[in-house]
């Protein structure tokens, strides 16, 4: 292999490695620490007025989902008395802190003008899944409670994002203009999960309408969730007026869709399947997942008697572990790799330098990353994560014992550093690549599927992984490779083991 | 006794892991039975997070400190390391916020008087309340599925790469390891904070990694040694003994920080929230590193020596100069040879094929595409 083509990715890396570091610095950007180690700002929301208890849990749920969803730091929600806490890391704007806790107030309901696909998160198709619910089970007849009328949510609705992709009629929402188009009581807003825009209508109807006790009902292995009315004026009359005025289809409601809406955004729009409910219960069938059906019986249950909170009060709450803790940690995690690397090179010598720099150009990226994530994402490390860390620290000199041993055999076995360093390196990367790849397994699974702390730890996990892989491949290679081909290195004793050939020459 | 230090230095011990491995699993059983026990008997002592607990909520005044405060607990028998005290503040208000697990109505109460004399407040302005859980059901539901997905596509993922016995082989491993460092907080009654379920995964992912770089030598040697009669308690011998130094220099890079922590941190500076977690850590290491050898890969050795392929070319284990002739050569001595060298040079320990080799160098090996 050409010198050239060994000192390319071997400049390219530590130029993006200083690169990275220096943008990051002058930039001003450094990592966040998270609620243990450095705090932030704790919300209180206190409920007014009555409410009921199992209400008053299905608040903290709603709070607790929505907090979680903003990304890796780590937040609190707990129950202190009746009040509610939220402490936030990182967060040190108060008026940032409640954006994030968002309001959580009424269920509303108003009708679906239009709808398409956000162009914030899909630019490519541009659907009207309107055009595509002809196929949605419109003539369930479902047997709740008698003559049970149902409605079908559109294609566009909280389960129902296959299909969608197909269509692909591109079509512009008429009057979706934020600053003109748009009438008075229409406002546009963005679906939870399923990546559609919604323009709706004014507020009709609250939540209130319900009673609370909406339920997840299955049959034949698809769920629903039913839903029962107030009686007249407090609930059957009001509905049955919005569900009228969708049906018929007319100016206001052209989609003949509902859209259930819970702090600016729609949780479902499910199409109106009858003129009038006259028994007192609304099914909402589509292609919910169990859990997506019980997020909106959830929901359901929580409209029917939302708590009210007064305006929360945000103070700024200090860390758990405290200053001592985090500069032990820092102290002794430092002295800690030093041991490390003191006892590689005590045990490799000279090539042990190699493993110094690899730390080096790792922890300059890992830094970068982790800096820029705390400016634009929230990230916010925490012990958690930092036990992520500590633990590739283990991982990454992995990398370079599992390749100097294979060179340390090598040589042994009598052949020269320069011969053994490309294959023994090939061997290596192999393992390296397996061993890694399990990890990154791991990472991404707990990324997706848990929340909280679990989720602070695979996001470092994987970071550290992935560093460890490309550190491997475009910098321990080409420098050890480079190295290989010097005198100094294939000259006595550069692994601590006496090659075949000098042995020879001694004798 | 140099000699020792100098063949685990040159990765040449002949050490007789798969045959001892009634040891291992003895050693690991009886561990295993004790944690059940303990599990059984005292059960996990869970943190305020998973509680829930009592807030003490008042005014900063007086000679009333973060620090003052631990001593407070302290005073009253009470954990103070696993207290959470933070100070909240808004403008020039401050305030101090205790967590603590379940209290007694009498602990409460000498808690909150002792808090209220030493800020010089009166004793109604230290609110006391219940707070709940802030790691909720949700969350441990959810880290436990994503646990058993994880599991299950890292062992296809191993069975697709090397092959599903190994993926056995690993898991098994994983679980004892996870098993064990539970074990030892059910036993001392550590308190489990999320943290410390942090540990757990954190040991979990270890054990892996270093089980398949172990495996990755096995998966070498097996194809390496597959045109011979060489039985596959020996593959796993030469393996073993060909990854120890290995494992041994990469338990030891990774259990220094962690040592560090423990030593220095907790002991040192006295950062006790630090104690617990690095002891997590240490314990888990120290098992994955065990564990790697002793439970992941007899218990491969054992399944596939009864496979089609193995159960013929099974026979006494060769020790000694025999395993370091078949790590060197690849090649199995025979028995008679063997035998009547052993005759001749008694104890001895000579790298008889060795030398052989290293009259001229090495051939390149072939490069197989895979």
């Amino acid at each position: 292999m050409s010198r050239r083509r060994l000192l390319l990715p071997l400049l390219s890396i530590l130029f993006i490695a200083c690169g990275a570091f220096v943008a990051n610095v002058v930039a001003g950007n450094t990592p966040s620490l998270g609620l243990d180690l450095q705090g932030g700002a704790s919300v209180t929301m206190t409920p007014i007025g009555d409410y009921e208890e199992a209400s008053l849990n299905v608040a903290v749920d709603i709070i607790r989902q929505r907090v979680d969803s903003i990304g890796v730091a780590e937040p609190e929600i707990q129950r202190q008395g009746k009040n509610v806490v939220v402490n936030l890391p990182g967060v040190k704007d108060q008026q940032e802190a409640l954006d994030l806790i968002g309001r959580t107030g009424s269920v509303e309901l108003r009708p679906v003008v239009n709808l398409a696909e956000n162009p914030d998160l899909t630019t490519t198709t541009s659907a009207a899944p309107g055009a595509t619910t002809t196929t949605v089970k419109g003539a369930t007849t479902t047997t709740v409670k008698g003559a049970t009328t149902t409605l079908a949510p559109p294609a566009g609705g909280v389960g129902s994002s296959r299909g969608r992709a197909e269509t692909t009629t591109t079509t512009t929402v008429p009057g979706t203009d934020p600053e003109t188009g748009l009438k008075p009581g229409q406002t546009i807003l963005p679906g939870r999960k399923d990546g559609m825009i919604y323009l709706v209508g004014p507020v009709e109807a609250t939540g209130e309408v319900f009673s609370n006790d909406a339920s997840v009902q299955v049959e034949a292995g698809s769920f629903s969730v039913v839903a029962n009315l107030r009686n007249g004026e407090l609930g059957e009359n009001i509905w049955n007026a919005l569900a009228r005025k969708c049906y018929d289809g007319g100016e206001e409601c052209p989609t003949k869709s509902i859209a259930i809406v819970l702090d600016g955004e729609v949780i479902s729009a499910p199409r109106v399947q009858t003129p009038s409910f006259t028994n007192g219960s609304v099914s909402i069938t589509g292609n919910f997942s169990r859990a997506e059906a019980e997020e909106l019986q959830k929901i359901l249950q929580f409209g029917a008697v939302p708590v009210k909170f007064e305006t929360p009060t945000v103070q700024t709450v200090s860390a758990t572990l405290g200053k001592d803790s985090l500069r032990a940690a820092i102290i002794s995690g430092l002295l800690g790799v030093a041991l490390v690397l003191a006892f590689l090179v005590f045990y490799y010598r000279l090539i042990a330098l190699v493993v110094v720099a690899g730390l080096g150009v790792s922890s300059l990226l890992m830094w970068s990353i982790v800096s820029w994530l705390s400016k634009t994402n929230g990230l916010a490390l925490t012990l958690s994560g930092a036990a992520g860390i500590i633990v590739s620290i283990g991982v990454t000199v992995d990398s370079y014992v599992v390749f100097f041993e294979k060179l340390k055999d090598d040589v042994q076995a009598g052949r020269t550093l320069r011969n053994s360093a490309s294959r023994g390196f090939d061997s290596a990367w192999r393992t390296i690549l397996i061993a890694d790849t399990a990890s990154l397994i791991g990472a991404l699974v707990l990324w997706w599927l848990t929340v909280g702390s679990v989720r602070g730890f695979a996001f470092f996990l994987g970071l550290s992984t992935l560093s460890d892989m490309v550190v491997s491949y475009f910098f321990t290679r080409p420098i050890v490779l480079l190295l290989s081909r010097t005198r100094l290195f294939n000259n006595g004793r550069v692994l601590g083991v006496r090659g075949a050939q000098t042995t020879a020459e001694v004798a | 006794m140099a000699g020792r230090w100098q063949r685990l230095y040159r990765g040449e011990t002949t050490i007789n892991f798969y045959g001892r491995r009634n040891v291992g699993f003895i050693v690991s059983g009886v561990l295993l039975i004790v944690t059940f026990g303990s599990l059984l008997v005292q059960g996990l002592n869970l943190g305020i997070d998973f509680k829930g607990g009592v807030a003490f909520e008042m005014p900063v005044k007086g000679a009333l400190t973060v620090d003052s405060a631990r001593t407070i607990l302290e005073d009253n028998k009470l954990e103070a390391s696993s207290a959470k005290i933070q100070t909240l503040s808004s403008g020039s208000d401050e305030r101090l916020r205790i967590q603590l697990g379940e209290l007694t109505a009498e602990q409460e109460k000498d808690v909150k008087d002792d808090l209220a004399a030493k800020a010089k407040v009166k004793v109604e302005e230290v609110s006391v309340e219940k707070v709940s859980a802030t790691w909720g059901r949700s969350i441990t539901w959810n880290a436990v599925r994503a646990l058993l997905v994880f599991l299950v596509l890292v062992s296809l993922f191993i069975a697709w790469r090397f092959e599903s016995r190994m993926a056995a082989g690993a898991i098994a491993a994983v679980i004892h390891d996870v098993g064990i460092s539970v074990g030892v907080y059910s036993v001392l009654q550590l308190e489990v904070t999320p943290s410390t379920v942090v540990a757990f995964l954190t040991i979990l992912g270890f054990s892996l990694y270093d089980t398949i770089v172990v495996f990755d030598k096995v998966h070498e040697n097996t194809g390496r040694f597959s045109g011979s009669r060489v039985s596959y308690g020996d593959i796993v011998n030469v393996s073993m003994n060909q990854v120890l130094m290995r494992s041994l220099n990469t338990t030891i890079a990774a259990v220094l920080p962690v040592l560090s922590l423990l030593i220095l941190g907790s002991g040192v500076f006295g950062a006790v929230a630090l104690q617990e977690f690095a002891l997590a850590l240490l314990v888990g290491m120290a098992t994955g590193a065990y564990s790697s050898i002793y439970i992941a890969a007899p218990i491969l050795g054992i399944l596939k020596e009864r496979s089609a392929e193995y159960s013929s070319k099974q026979g006494e284990l060769s020790l000694g100069t025999d395993m370091a002739s078949l790590m060197a050569t690849g090649a199995p001595v025979s028995r008679r040879a063997s035998a009547r060298k052993a005759e001749a040079s008694e104890s001895v320990a000579p790298k008889p094929a060795v030398d052989a080799l290293l009259t001229h160098p090495p051939r390149p090996r072939k490069k197989t595409r895979r």
